[in-house]
């Protein structure tokens, strides 16, 4: 590779001439600064790896690249040209190519028809399939991406999958290559593949970037690293001479936005337990894999780690909206395994979901059923197969103040309030019936600042009072404050476990990306 | 109280756009095709409704405030009206049955076979059970909901545990059922003589018309009205309705609270065809005494009809099925005065159907507050779920 | 011995005529529903369109102009369901059904207009049996497959056509996609809207062939009401073929079959209620899964919004 003239003399210019840059790109989704002036650059045959964690803004500032988001202000430059992209058809033309985190693949259809579909070879009218398929043999054999064109891509596995999104973009002539989260659903084996192909498509002359949480990969395979946090971009270093921890500090670190009062922790017995669970995500892949732990009375226990590790389904196993493969789930010592959530919540065991809009709250129902929809059908709510409202009502009304709901009406339609007061609404349903242990997953996700606090501080007392909390949460500063012990998850088991007080950003980085191990080995 | 009137304003808000574009488009068919849309129309009111000035008449001639006694166009008006009532009450039923499923998430439209199956069970039954007199009524209409329920629960079933869509299942059971009682009709249960029907049901165990020159009307209607208040009844004052509506709303929320989605939309189908059973045994308990072939038609379509423009809500379908008995019933007056062929009621019907569904055409000429008004007015799942 | 030979004649012929109307109904519906778009309307547009080509046929006196007029006719009311359905995003099904309303609705009341009188319209040119020489003196079956109107033999090549296009050219290929993962489609730079308008715009056509069979060359008139539920059979056939053109040439042939059928056997061995309901009660079947599992394309029914 030539190396380029210094064009400027700016200190600190890459060796590799730049092939993209983006330029102070702003998008802002409402009140959220998905992107607050973020720069980045792409040398020619380089692979830049873009590191960060969920929410950080990684994947907007590519789908802006990809013509699928308008930028507020910024500017792309590709090949030292500054261009309009506004649509995915820019973006190609341009030879950017992007392989998604979800895929776009049509199942019934064959690898080849996936992947000439809207630029097909055609003879006189009809669809050559025969070059088609000749054409992307070829492809695939050019980059080792081993795949038969005729296969149907329902006959696939997930690794296989990803070779004929990457041979799409290739088909299509990209000389940007960019991928997100590609090694989110692929083996070992298949990720040690994947990055010997990129190897091999940069000394073709592509450019690379690799949008990932996993940072120990990005060493392996990387020649820079960006590193963005919040919206910004916190640093760029070259691969060669950084280590994880400094990788995980920056990726990690944050100002403390929310520091909570909370005592010393005076814990009793345990209350909930899992013992070797197993899980399977809907997809049939395994979730969670014999994972065990114990909540004790007057104690919060954080589950820390990127969405995505099997957080979720151990979540909805414990509390019994999903089925586990195998495992015990105990509650007080006694086994709740095959027992149904609503079961589970007649003994004592409170549950808020992840997803308030679709598992937590019927949006089109008022704040009365709502607060009903467990107990709909118990005394004093029903009797004899009939329900009645205004008992409902009445209640409703006193949860919804006790928990700072607002506007506390009843009959107010729950998709009509805020994020934050919704979550309060689901609050207020699982807590009011005073259960011994609760699950809380992701509850501040998409909360406003003042509820945040509300619900920390409810989070707080339920523990004075002898309660046992299982926290799960995506934001480290949260699980940071409020748990007193906290466990850290990757792909689908526990990695570590840690003493708040011991857990410093560089620890539960290193672990919620997978590197650190068991506790006491330390990786330089 | 402010927010109850803006409410039902919002509410009606749709359906009296789509009423009124339909009835424009019906203005322009009209004019391009040379008739006189203000004398059509006119004529399809006092069809349904009579003139008023008759009804004044006859109400002061009844409260004995004047000796003039109704003439023969003051007795067309009751009549009138006493043929909206017989349209309607059907369309009540069938509006009911699709209304009821929609709420759970669920599209009836075998509305049209489960009248039909409850229609046969009347038919049968009531001469059955003839000797029993007016003590005949209440069973036979038991076994006429019964017979609708079983027919509703068919496509349920299929589709809770076999993952058949609704819509094609009940279209196909229409037709069975037609087929069915088609035969029913021609063999078992024939008459003598020469058109194909069943034997009539003696007068004593039929639902007595209302009388005071309102023609077929009967106190059907006020079973009709009844069933509207248990249908409101069961959605939002029992466990059952609470289920249903839960699983229709948020499906993922209603299986996090435990609520069994299989059962409930088998259940939701089934009760929206007991509806419609009933239906139709009353139009034969009420109306017509038997089955002949071939029989009422289309009910169960409008009925979809119905319920849309009704909003899916009890009330909306008792409204939705007045308008569109009445424009049943006013359409053979419109054709009788006017000439234009009554077959046009069918084409304001198919326009108002649009209309209510086309929830982004409103949108574009009404403005985008107009979205959350729309609510209930399509399904959202497609049919690979 | 020949009284067996001519009656099996005399049934695939009737199989034939039967089947005719269906096939073009389910290739249309297929057309619509591989891009995505619930078309339930099929007995609208077979309506209409009949009765269009008898008002063309009579309006001109000849066949062609009232062929036109049907594939005219059935184009439009296609397209007030692609704009319904597509653009607007109405709900499909009930789209389709407005449009069977419609289409019963307004053909009798334009017969009145037109012809100034209900019930049937005056005879009309039709399609007569054309002979093909040759092929219809094939003993047997000769003179019920290659003695048949125009239009039958226009169904045959349908088949094949329709077949070529939906698999091998691009076009098909994208109208395949669309109704199963219409994001791919729209991130390979297609559009969606536009394909979905072509499947619908094509349903409307081949339903329209179908409907101008029944006025034009079974009959020689149009009467109020004469699809009598073909389009729900054709519908049916659809999915019984599973969405491709030679099983929905098979199915409606099997249905085509036992139509012809019902004349034959005797109504005291079988009521012929029964041998009418077959293709409903398959249909059902087909769809809770025995036999296969139907499984229509991922994304039909669903209005398509973009991010």
């Amino acid at each position: 590779m030539a190396e380029g003239e210094r064009q400027d003399g700016e200190a600190g210019a890459a060796e590799a001439p730049a092939v993209l840059e983006m330029r102070d790109i702003t998008k802002t989704f409402g009140p959220v600064k998905a992107n607050d002036n973020i720069s980045l650059r792409l040398g020619r045959g380089e692979i830049l790896g873009l590191l960060g964690e969920n929410g950080a803004g990684k994947s907007t500032l590519m789908k802006i690249l990809y013509g699928l988001y308008r930028p507020d202000s910024g500017t792309v430059i590709v090949e030292g040209e500054p261009v309009q992209i506004r649509d995915p058809k820019d973006a190609v033309s341009r030879g950017i190519g992007m392989v998604h985190q979800h895929f776009t693949l049509i199942p019934p259809l064959t690898v080849a028809e996936n992947i000439v579909l809207g630029a097909e070879p055609s003879r006189g009218g009809s669809l050559d399939m025969t070059r088609a398929v000749r054409e992307t043999g070829e492809l695939a054999e050019r980059y080792g991406l081993k795949v038969d064109p005729r296969s149907k891509v329902a006959d696939l596995s997930l690794g296989v999958r990803q070779r004929v999104e990457i041979l799409k973009a290739l088909y299509r002539h990209a000389r940007i290559l960019v991928l997100d989260e590609p090694t989110a659903v692929l083996t070992p084996q298949e990720t040690e593949d994947l990055f010997s192909t990129l190897k091999d498509l940069v000394a073709d002359g592509l450019s690379i970037v690799l949008i990932t949480h996993k940072l120990g990969e990005l060493l392996g395979v990387s020649d820079e690293i960006t590193i963005i946090r919040d919206g910004k971009v916190v640093d760029t270093v070259q691969t060669e001479g950084t280590t994880e921890a400094q990788l995980a500090r920056l990726m990690v670190g944050r100002e403390v936005l929310l520091r909570v009062e909370k005592g010393g922790a005076e814990v009793g017995e345990t209350r909930l337990a899992a013992e070797d669970l197993v899980v399977n995500a809907s997809t049939g892949a395994v979730a969670v894999n014999g994972v065990s732990l114990e909540v004790r009375a007057g104690e919060i226990l954080g589950i820390a780690g990127v969405d995505g590790n099997g957080q979720t389904e151990l979540a909805e196993a414990l509390a019994g909206t999903r089925r586990s493969e195998s495992g015990r789930v105990s509650l007080d010592g006694r086994d709740i395994t095959r027992l149904g959530s609503n079961a589970r919540q007649e003994l004592g065991l409170a549950y808020v979901p992840e997803d308030r809009g679709a598992k937590g709250l019927v949006q089109d129902f008022k704040l009365y059923e709502n607060n009903a929809l467990k107990t709909y059908d118990q005394a004093p709510f029903s009797r004899f197969g009939w329900i009645f409202p205004k008992v409902m009502r009445r209640r409703a009304a006193e949860n919804l103040q006790a928990y700072d709901v607002r506007p506390p009406d009843p009959d107010a339609r729950a998709g009509s309030l805020s994020g934050g007061n919704q979550q309060k609404a689901v609050l207020a349903r699982e807590l009011s019936g005073d259960p011994g242990v609760i699950i809380a997953a992701q509850p501040t996700r998409g909360v406003d600042v003042g509820a945040i606090e509300f619900i920390h501080r409810r989070l707080i007392e339920e523990r004075e009072k002898g309660k046992a909390i299982l926290l799960i949460s995506l934001e480290l500063e949260e699980v940071r404050s409020l748990s007193d012990r906290i466990v850290v998850m990757y792909d689908g088991g526990i990695v570590g476990e840690l003493d708040a007080a011991d857990a410093t950003d560089e620890r539960l980085g290193l672990l919620m990306a997978g590197r650190g191990g068991e506790e006491g080995r330390e990786t330089a | 109280m402010r927010r109850l009137l803006g409410n039902i304003g919002g509410s009606l808000l749709f359906p009296f756009v789509a009423i009124v574009f339909s009835f424009a488009i019906g203005a322009v068919i009209m004019l391009a095709t040379g008739y006189n849309p203000v004398a059509a129309y006119a004529a399809l009111f006092e069809g349904a409704f009579g003139s008023p000035a008759s009804l004044g008449r006859i109400l002061l001639y009844e409260l004995r405030l004047t000796d003039a006694a109704p003439g023969p166009q003051d007795t067309a008006s009751l009549a009138a009206i006493g043929r909206t009532l017989v349209n309607t009450t059907p369309l009540i039923f069938t509006g009911l049955a699709v209304a009821v499923a929609f709420r759970a998430g669920l599209f009836n439209i075998g509305g049209e076979g489960q009248f039909f199956m409850g229609a046969m069970a009347a038919a049968w039954l009531g001469v059955a059970l003839g000797f029993l007199g007016p003590g005949a009524i209440p069973i036979v209409l038991i076994a006429c909901g019964i017979s609708g329920f079983l027919w509703g629960a068919i496509p349920g079933a299929l589709k809770a545990y076999f993952g058949a869509h609704e819509v094609i299942t009940t279209i196909m059971l229409n037709f069975i059922a037609i087929f069915l009682t088609s035969y029913l009709t021609r063999v078992p249960l024939d008459r003598e003589g020469v058109l194909p029907g069943t034997e009539p049901i003696t007068e004593s165990a039929m639902i007595p018309i209302l009388g005071a020159g309102l023609g077929l009307a009967n106190y059907g209607i006020f079973l009709a009205l009844l069933a509207a208040v248990a249908a409101y009844l069961l959605l939002w004052r029992t466990k059952t309705g609470f289920e249903l509506r839960a699983v229709g709303f948020s499906p993922g929320a209603a299986n996090y609270a435990g609520i069994g989605i299989g059962r409930n939309t088998v259940l939701a189908l089934a009760i929206g065809g007991a509806f419609a059973g009933l239906g139709g045994g009353i139009e034969v308990m009420g109306v017509y005494g038997n089955m002949d072939l071939p029989f009422v038609r289309n009910v169960g379509f409008t009925g979809i009809g119905v319920a849309l423009l009704g909003r899916n809500h009890p009330v909306g379908v008792v409204l939705g099925a007045l308008i569109f008995g009445a424009l049943a019933s006013g359409g053979q007056q419109m054709q009788f005065d006017t000439q234009v062929p009554l077959d046009l009621t069918s084409v304001l019907t198919a326009v108002i159907l649009l209309f209510v569904t086309a929830t982004k055409l409103v949108e574009l000429i009404l403005g985008k507050r107009v979205r959350e008004l729309a609510a209930g007015t399509r399904l959202e799942r497609g049919l690979g779920s | 011995m020949d009284e067996i030979l001519v009656t099996i004649g005399a049934v695939l012929a009737a199989t034939i005529r039967n089947a005719t109307p269906l096939v073009f109904a389910a290739l249309g519906g297929m057309f619509s529903e591989r891009s995505g778009v619930v078309n339930i309307g099929l007995e609208g547009l077979m309506l209409i369109s009949a009765f269009a080509g008898v008002v063309g046929a009579f309006l001109s006196g000849t066949v062609w102009v009232g062929l036109l007029f049907a594939v005219g006719a059935g184009l439009l009311f296609a397209l007030i369901h692609a704009v319904m359905c597509v653009t607007f995003e109405a709900d499909q099904i009930i789209s389709g059904t407005a449009i069977n309303l419609l289409a019963l609705g307004g053909t009798a009341f334009l017969m009145v207009i037109v012809f100034g009188q209900g019930g049937t319209s005056p005879d009309v040119e039709k399609f007569d049996p054309i002979a093909i020489p040759l092929l219809s003196q094939i003993p047997v079956v000769g003179r019920a497959l290659f003695d048949q109107s125009l239009l039958v033999y226009l169904m045959y090549v349908m088949v094949p056509i329709t077949f070529f296009v939906l698999f091998r050219t691009p076009f098909g290929l994208r109208l395949r996609a669309t109704g199963e993962v219409p994001e791919a489609v729209d991130t390979a730079g297609v559009s969606v809207a536009r394909m979905r308008y072509y499947g619908v715009a094509l349903s409307g056509m081949l339903a329209a062939l179908g409907g101008v069979y029944l006025s034009m060359s079974l009959l020689s008139s149009f009467t109020e009401g004469m699809t009598a539920g073909r389009g729900f059979i054709a519908l049916a056939a659809m999915i019984f073929g599973r969405w491709h053109p030679v099983g929905a040439f098979g199915a409606a042939l099997l249905f085509g079959f036992g139509g012809a059928l019902t004349i034959r056997v005797p109504p005291e061995a079988i009521p012929n209620e029964f041998i009418q309901m077959i293709p409903y009660v398959l249909t059902i079947v087909v769809l809770a899964g025995f036999g296969g599992r139907a499984i229509a394309p991922a994304a039909v029914g669903k209005p398509y919004r973009k991010e």
